[in-house]
């Protein structure tokens, strides 16, 4: 097991976030089982003060729990110097077998607790609370999917071996690596490039048009085709390097940290066009769409201009 | 226009420990009425008064206000209605003491952010109307009991609100400012108001222009 300051920063608030979600989950069963906003017994109205309480709480969870996603790459990245033949934050990730599947869990349950978050706020602007039910039900599935992220975490931390020597990135996301991220390779670059910029030009059309369903959609996979994107062509502008792939080594202070912006410009945007299919986003969402699109497009513009010659 | 049915409230003040303030009762008023909810204290008048104005919420039942459930209304639909609709006078006034007489009055329409000329105009109208207008930049410390009601009378009616709840509004005065006090319902009551007096003075209880006395006894409705 690893216990590094950090490390025994996110257990311990593990551990809190697990308590408070305990009484969010125990009071929004209690909501969700006997709501009714036309009553006017004891019971609803005491309901009514609970839903307040149990909304303060998941909130604040949400609060939390959105900067600490990238307090764990950064402690991910950080630990990475202590464990040998890892160079960045994808050979922890690599380091035990839980470490994908956190990684995938931990940015679902950030898009679900901002999808819970959207509910919440459409409930509270009406005057009926008609989503009262609905947004309390949904949190009851988020939680165990929450808790199964915190669980997964404790046994990733609990599973690395310092003494073990792992993979670094570059041989993870490598063309002649043999696991399912190798895949990604097997697209030709033209083609991915096409369907990347293919699908931000739908986005842009589906924008002016106001098509909110095919925005939507358009979002979510630019969503997955952009992280391929990035690990196939664009972070090896970012590197220089037309052998490097690893989507965690420009989140380092040797790339300014440029990762952080790629990433969080990606979500927000991709994360508002999901939400534009409740609620009307588009306009954040094609703000940070373009940034993103602009921020990841520059790096090759850039090395092209400088050097004549694309990778 | 205001509806009270089958209303309950009981304060937990721990597991084993209830009071009961109001017991299953009744009530309707009627637009442009004046009420005096008479009764000793901790009868439940003021929580009468809560209830209305959304201040608080029934243990059981509901309070509907022309036709609007406010009892069931989130907090934030709840001060947008207290907003628009109630003006308050305390028994302690509850104007801010550092402040001067207009600004105190204009406290009521900051939420809205009104135009300031509109605002300014309306501030002029209710302090002529309260006889208040010669103490307009004092500090409401500063000021007589008399004077300081007539502030929060002012202030009450700044919103142009449909009703004005009064909790014991006369209980810091002497009996001349009282009988001016009542001389202002009056006037307010001409106007459409509807009124509701929570007193237990017993200078209110035989006026002609009220149209009803309701006793409140230990959380009941007597008469």
């Amino acid at each position: 097991m690893i216990l590094s300051p950090e490390v025994l920063s996110i257990l311990i608030l593990d551990v809190i976030f697990l308590f408070f979600s305990l009484i969010a989950l125990i009071l929004s069963i209690k909501i969700f089982l006997n709501w009714d906003i036309n009553s006017t017994s004891k019971t609803q109205y005491k309901l009514e003060k609970q839903s307040f309480l149990t909304a303060t709480i998941i909130k604040y969870i949400f609060a939390i729990k959105l900067p600490l996603f990238l307090f764990f790459i950064f402690t991910l990245d950080k630990i990475s110097s202590v464990l040998t033949g890892a160079m960045c934050a994808a050979g922890v990730v690599d380091a035990t077998q839980y470490g994908t599947y956190l990684f995938i869990l931990k940015i679902l349950n950030i898009y679900i607790f901002g999808f819970w978050l959207l509910i919440h706020h459409l409930d509270i602007k009406d005057e009926h609370l008609s989503l009262t039910k609905a947004k309390f039900g949904f949190f009851i599935f988020a939680f165990f999917i929450f808790v199964s992220e915190i669980i997964l975490e404790l046994t990733m931390f609990l599973a690395i071996d310092i003494d073990k020597m792992v993979s670094c990135c570059g041989t993870l996301y490598s063309n002649s690596a043999t696991s399912y991220i190798s895949n990604i390779f097997l697209i030709d670059t033209p083609i991915l490039l096409t369907l990347f910029y293919g699908n931000f030009i739908v986005i842009v059309i589906s924008y002016f048009m106001k098509k909110k369903y095919i925005f939507t959609l358009a979002n979510f996979f630019f969503l997955i085709i952009s992280i391929i994107s990035i690990i196939s062509f664009f972070g090896t502008y970012i590197y220089e390097l037309p052998t490097h792939h690893c989507p965690f080594c420009f989140l380092q202070k040797d790339y300014y940290y440029v990762g952080y912006f790629i990433y969080t410009s990606l979500f927000l945007g991709t994360f508002n066009g999901l939400a534009t299919g409740f609620i009307n986003k588009f306009n954040i969402s094609m703000i940070f769409n373009i940034i993103f699109t602009l921020l990841i497009s520059a790096y090759p513009i850039i090395f092209y201009i400088k050097n004549g010659v694309w990778l | 226009m205001i509806k009270i049915k089958n209303v309950s409230k009981i304060y937990t003040i721990n597991k084993n420990n209830t009071v009961t303030a109001l017991n299953n009762i009744d009530l309707n008023f009627k637009e442009g009425e004046l009420i005096v909810l008479k009764g000793a204290s901790g009868s439940g008048k003021s929580t009468i008064l809560s209830l209305i104005a959304a201040l608080s919420k029934p243990t059981t039942g509901e309070v509907i206000v022309d036709d609007k459930r406010i009892s069931k209304l989130p907090d934030r639909f709840a001060s947008l209605y207290r907003r628009e609709n109630i003006g308050f006078i305390f028994q302690k006034y509850n104007l801010i003491p550092t402040l001067s007489v207009q600004k105190n009055i204009l406290l009521p329409l900051v939420p809205s952010n009104p135009d300031e000329q509109e605002a300014q105009k309306k501030l002029e109208i209710v302090m002529k109307k309260f006889n208040i207008s010669h103490k307009k930049d004092a500090i409401v410390r500063n000021l007589s009991g008399g004077e300081q009601q007539r502030v929060a009378i002012a202030r009450a009616h700044i919103n142009d609100p449909k009703i004005i709840i009064a909790d014991e509004p006369t209980a810091n005065l002497d009996e001349k400012l009282s009988i001016h006090f009542i001389e202002i319902l009056k006037e307010l009551k001409s106007t459409n108001k509807t009124i509701i007096v929570a007193t237990h003075d017993p200078l209110f209880f035989d006026l002609d222009f009220v149209d009803k006395v309701i006793e409140v006894y230990n959380g009941n409705i007597v008469s």
